[in-house]
């Protein structure tokens, strides 16, 4: 038997703009755990989560990117390979919403054709100091035809929801390719009831 | 308390004690009943090891967990790092064998999940040692006297452990989502006497139906079944004979309930029929078949067994029907056939018989009863008394007595006849002249955990068959999932093992992401060091990953090592060079147009994150490398620029220049100019031009800084310098136009190029062919050879560069402008051209005087 603890292994992305909060929803996922201090993320983190979906364990692998504008060349060759990406910005901070289309085109360019694309506005705990509204984020992302959800690592709203479903989209596409992956529950054969077998095998 | 002050008799009262250390190790509610210093031997090794003994009061249970140190004499609690935990469940054991070893002071302790780990004790332990035996003997037996079939709850230890598996992990904490759940199993045989099926009127549900709750699995195993010889070769004819059976028996099962027959399997004669209640079919998770074939030759089947493993809910249930050897004097034979049957049985997941919970072995074992001669049967015996004297002397239970088959089973009473051989129709013995004598042929033994029989009898008014049919009846308790716990259990299992995979990621820490090179000066190479650092637990593997398919760095950057390995603990100090010379100043001039920093290194952790190592500097701008354009954008001396402000003037594309030419060009053509005979033969060197002697430096100073005093090199460093000036920036000076100048056939066609040439650009081009025009006519060098070099120079970067004429044509277009000879009949066709000479001629010498009379 194979030693593999999952079903199915998907690997994630998570980017957008330096301070928009990607590895405390990170961290609120894989540890839910949140720290307020900001220690800017160089280079590319990644952390393992089991989830279950549909009866699969599915073990997401899901990378975390340095945001810093000096780091776009060589976070964009990270891109392929990814299964799903997680675009977030910050709804306290405008530029970071402007980004989203910068975000969008970046994987245009750099990621498989395929890939499952959720955008995130992060921080929607933070009431007061809101200046992106949750219409215009619906909007952006139902011009673009992708999934969108209002997360806060810090009040732990709607984390584990929003990687379930990106996570369910990439299962809804890979489940026509992966029937030959088979869980071990084995499916009777009743055809060949009244075989003996072990006959051929033992005069063998 | 023994144990814990051992050694510390000098030791001041401040001090802890190791007992208090090890208390601090655990939660307030667990209690450590005693701590044994022990030793493990490694190879070469002996290993500190403590054991401490530790009750939780929620849980109720004990467990030993064995500590290794970080250093003698303790001082803190962060010093013991858990090496072993041992729970005191069932399955624990202490044992004690010192046979053939070097000291009998050792001992194994071990669970079911583990194997037994060495112990070792040293001699002033002995006493220590037999408190620590007695004690942990109590602790186990006080958990299970009260209640042996309580549940214990060692769940407080998942806190002490390493997290292994998902499977293993959840196959730990069986005990938090295991429920059991009753099934009632019948289990019936009869050899059937190659009757048919159809022969019998009466119904089978004397011998099906017997049980007086509803059976949830039926395991149902006929021998002799109708198999005339024609009937092996036939399928056809086989398959209905079965199905009639088949039939047959689902009519006679237990009334009023949905049944399903789940699998059957059969041998020849031998045939097993596994029926289930309809509503347990989807709880069954795995089912599997298989047969050994014993009889003629061992391989024949008519003799042998034949078996259904089932997997319900996460109980692993094994059905055997056998038919074994006959006739009274062939025990052996039985026994090996029984033996053949255990050993050859695999099913698909590799599965032997006893890798089952519960093992249902039924069929006929054909052991007879074996009366010594002469026996003489005492008077009228009841019913109860005959059966208990003829059991005496029954095979099979003198061989399993002898532990020569079906070691570990288990039959229940019989209180039944024999059920062989009868005159088939009757309930009468062999009248035939053989006479055999009656046996108990025809039996279910069982193997297991959590088996009760119910009932075990034999069918006296079925008659058909020289067999009676025989069934028994068992109650199980089945391994069943609380599916609510077990959610919560596997969701715990999960969160665990992602976490030890999360917490055992290869980490290693950088003493800076960051490396700033300060003032950075052409054709000077300089250094930073840095420190990596493995702080995780196990050794980490690093390299410099490739980007984009280039090299690791920027060709001014050299990073040693580029890769390597590091143990626990240790550090590894990386040297970054810097180097920015004739053969790289191109590429940090184009980085710092385009970037802020010299380079991002990414430094790779095998199976862990990347971490984006930036490359910073401030270079202190020079001419060399700079385009002709970039420095008539200067209206100061290069040194008094700094790296953003060159960076501004690279980036600009106006057409605005301060400056007709680059004054260092000029300066060096001034200075060369004013040689005269001296420049004899200085253009020939053209390999030399990239080793740069001592004097460089200085020349790069005297140009960048606009000098007034004495030129610090000779001639052949300014001609050098001046070739470098032309060769270095990243356009050669006749782009955009190479490709059509080296196509050009005449100096005015080239000429019309020329003059679309940027100003300075054209500027200098101008200015250096008059100058070599001069030399050459002079003779201070030779034509051919400076037309060869400056060609090449100035004509660099063309796509025909590698083809045979390519020289050629160098030479010919440098001599449309330096050869006197050429220019002066070429004249003739372009006179507008050569205006566009003169013209430059004069600007540039006005330059010359602006710059002069600083």
């Amino acid at each position: 038997m194979a030693k593999k603890t999952y079903d199915l292994l998907f690997k994630l992305l998570l980017i957008g703009d330096s301070g928009v909060g990607k590895t405390c929803i990170l961290f609120r996922f894989s540890d839910d755990a949140f720290t307020s201090t900001f220690i800017s993320t160089i280079g590319i983190d990644f952390k393992i989560k089991t989830v279950e979906l549909r009866g699969k364990k599915i073990k997401l692998q899901i990378w975390d990117t340095a945001g810093q504008e000096r780091f776009h060349t060589i976070t964009t060759s990270y891109y392929r390979g990814a299964m799903g990406i997680m675009l977030v910005y910050d709804i306290t901070n405008e530029k970071s919403f402007e980004n989203i289309v910068k975000w969008l085109r970046n994987i245009d360019e750099h990621a498989n054709e395929d890939v499952e694309k959720m955008i995130l506005g992060n921080k929607c705990d933070m009431t007061d100091k809101r200046v992106v509204s949750k219409e215009r984020g619906e909007a952006i992302a139902r011009e673009h035809g992708i999934r969108f959800m209002e997360t806060s690592a810090k009040s732990n709203i709607n984390i584990e929801r929003a990687f379930c479903e990106l996570a369910e989209a990439i299962l809804d596409k890979t489940s026509g390719r992966e029937s030959a992956e088979n869980p071990e529950r084995v499916v009777i054969d009743r055809r060949n009831n009244d075989k003996a077998p072990g006959y051929n095998k033992c005069c063998a | 308390m023994p144990g814990s002050g051992t050694g510390t008799g000098n030791v001041p009262m401040a001090v802890k004690s190791t007992l208090d250390i090890v208390r601090q190790r655990f939660k307030e509610d667990e209690i450590v009943h005693y701590i044994f210093e022990a030793y493990q031997i490694q190879g070469q090794e002996y290993l500190d090891r403590l054991l401490a003994l530790v009750s939780s009061e929620s849980g109720g249970t004990y467990a030993i967990i064995a500590f290794s140190y970080l250093r003698t004499p303790l001082t803190t609690a962060n010093e013991l790092i858990i090496n072993k935990v041992f729970a005191l469940n069932e399955s624990f054991q202490l044992r004690q064998d010192g046979k053939g070893s070097i000291t009998t002071m050792q001992f194994d302790l071990s669970t079911a999940e583990d194997r037994p780990i060495k112990y070792y004790y040293y001699p002033l332990k002995s006493q220590e040692y037999e408190e620590f035996v007695a004690k942990v003997i109590s602790c186990k037996n006080s958990m299970y006297k009260c209640d042996p079939e309580a549940v214990l709850n060692f769940s407080w230890l998942n806190d002490y452990r390493q997290i292994g598996e998902v499977k293993q992990e959840l196959k730990k904490r069986e005990a938090e989502y295991i429920v059991y759940k009753d099934i009632i199993i019948y289990c019936a045989t009869w050899n059937v006497n190659n009757k048919p099926c159809c022969d019998s009127n009466s119904p089978l549900r004397s011998w099906l139906a017997c049980s007086e709750k509803s059976p949830d699995i039926y395991a149902i195993g006929i021998q002799e079944l109708d198999t005339p010889t024609k009937a092996m070769l036939n399928s056809t004819q086989m398959q209905a004979t079965v199905e009639q059976w088949t039939q047959k028996m689902v009519e006679s099962l237990y009334p009023g309930v949905e049944y399903e027959v789940l699998r059957s399997v059969r041998l020849v004669g031998i045939m097993l029929i596994v029926i289930v209640r309809k509503q347990l079919r989807q709880h069954i998770l795995r089912c599997q078949l298989n047969s050994v074939a014993r009889g003629v030759l061992n391989t024949l089947g008519n003799k042998g067994g034949v078996a259904i493993s089932l997997q319900l809910h996460e109980g692993n249930i094994c059905f055997v029907n056998s038919h074994l050897a006959a006739h009274m004097g062939y025990v052996d034979e039985r026994n090996k056939d029984y033996n053949a049957i255990v050993e050859g049985m695999r099913f698909d997941d590799r599965r032997t018989i006893s890798d089952h919970d519960h093992i249902f072995w039924l069929g006929d074992l054909n052991y007879r009863i074996q009366e010594p001669p002469g026996q003489q049967r005492p008077g009228p015996l009841t019913d109860a008394q005959t059966y208990e004297l003829l059991l005496q002397y029954d095979q099979l239970g003198q061989e399993m007595r002898k532990g020569r088959c079906f070691d570990g089973y288990t039959e229940g009473e019989i209180k039944f006849r024999p059920t062989y051989k009868y005159d088939p129709g009757t309930d009468n013995y062999d009248s035939s002249e053989k006479q055999r004598a009656p046996a108990y042929c025809d039996r279910v033994l069982w193997k297991g955990t959590r088996i009760e029989q119910l009932a075990y009898d034999s069918i006296m008014e079925i008659r058909q068959s020289d067999h009676k049919p025989v069934y028994a009846i068992f109650r199980a308790k089945i391994k069943k999932r609380d599916e609510i716990k077990y959610k919560k259990v596997q969701e715990e299992v999960l969160k665990a093992v992602d976490k030890r995979e999360n917490d055992n990621q290869p980490q290693i820490t950088v003493e800076t992401v960051s490396i700033d090179f300060g003032r950075v000066r052409f054709n000077e190479p300089s250094m930073q060091d840095f420190n990596v650092y493995n702080n995780c637990p196990l050794p980490v593997d690093f390299r410099f990953k490739e980007k984009d398919m280039h090299d690791i760095c920027e060709k001014y950057l050299q990073v040693d090592p580029r890769q390597d390995s590091l143990m626990i603990d240790s550090a590894r100090s990386i040297r970054i060079k810097l180097l920015v010379d004739v053969r790289t100043v191109g590429n940090l001039l184009k980085k710092i147009r385009t970037s802020d920093n010299f380079d991002i290194l990414i430094l790779h952790v095998e199976n862990g994150r990347d971490i984006f190592i930036t490359v910073t500097g401030d270079y202190q701008p020079s001419c060399f490398g700079l385009s002709m354009e970039t420095m008539c954008r200067t209206n100061r001396p290069l040194s008094e620029y700094t790296q953003e402000q060159i960076k501004h003037l690279m980036r600009d594309e106006s057409p605005e220049y301060q400056v007709t030419m680059p004054r260092e060009f000029f300066l060096l053509i001034d200075y060369l100019h004013r040689q005269g005979s001296n420049l004899e033969g200085c253009f020939n060197a053209h390999d030399s031009r990239y080793s740069l002697g001592g004097h460089f430096n200085a020349v790069r100073d005297w140009l960048d800084t606009w000098s007034n005093e004495e030129f610090p090199g000779n001639v052949q460093t300014a001609a050098q310098a001046l070739m470098l000036l032309l060769e270095l920036p990243e356009q050669s000076l006749l782009e955009p136009f190479v490709e059509d100048l080296l196509a050009s056939s005449s100096k005015s066609k080239a000429m019309d190029y020329i003059a679309l040439l940027s100003a300075p650009k054209r500027n200098v081009f101008m200015h250096l062919c008059m100058f070599l025009r001069e030399g050459i006519l002079c003779q201070y060098y030779d034509l051919q050879q400076v037309a060869l070099i400056f060609g090449r120079i100035l004509l660099r970067g063309s796509s025909s560069s590698s083809r045979m004429d390519y020289n050629s044509r160098c030479i010919q277009f440098m001599r449309f402008f330096i050869d006197s000879d050429i220019s002066d009949s070429a004249l003739g066709n372009g006179h507008a051209s050569g205006s566009g000479n003169i013209q430059a001629k004069s600007s540039t010498s006005a330059t010359f005087s602006s710059s002069q009379s600083r």
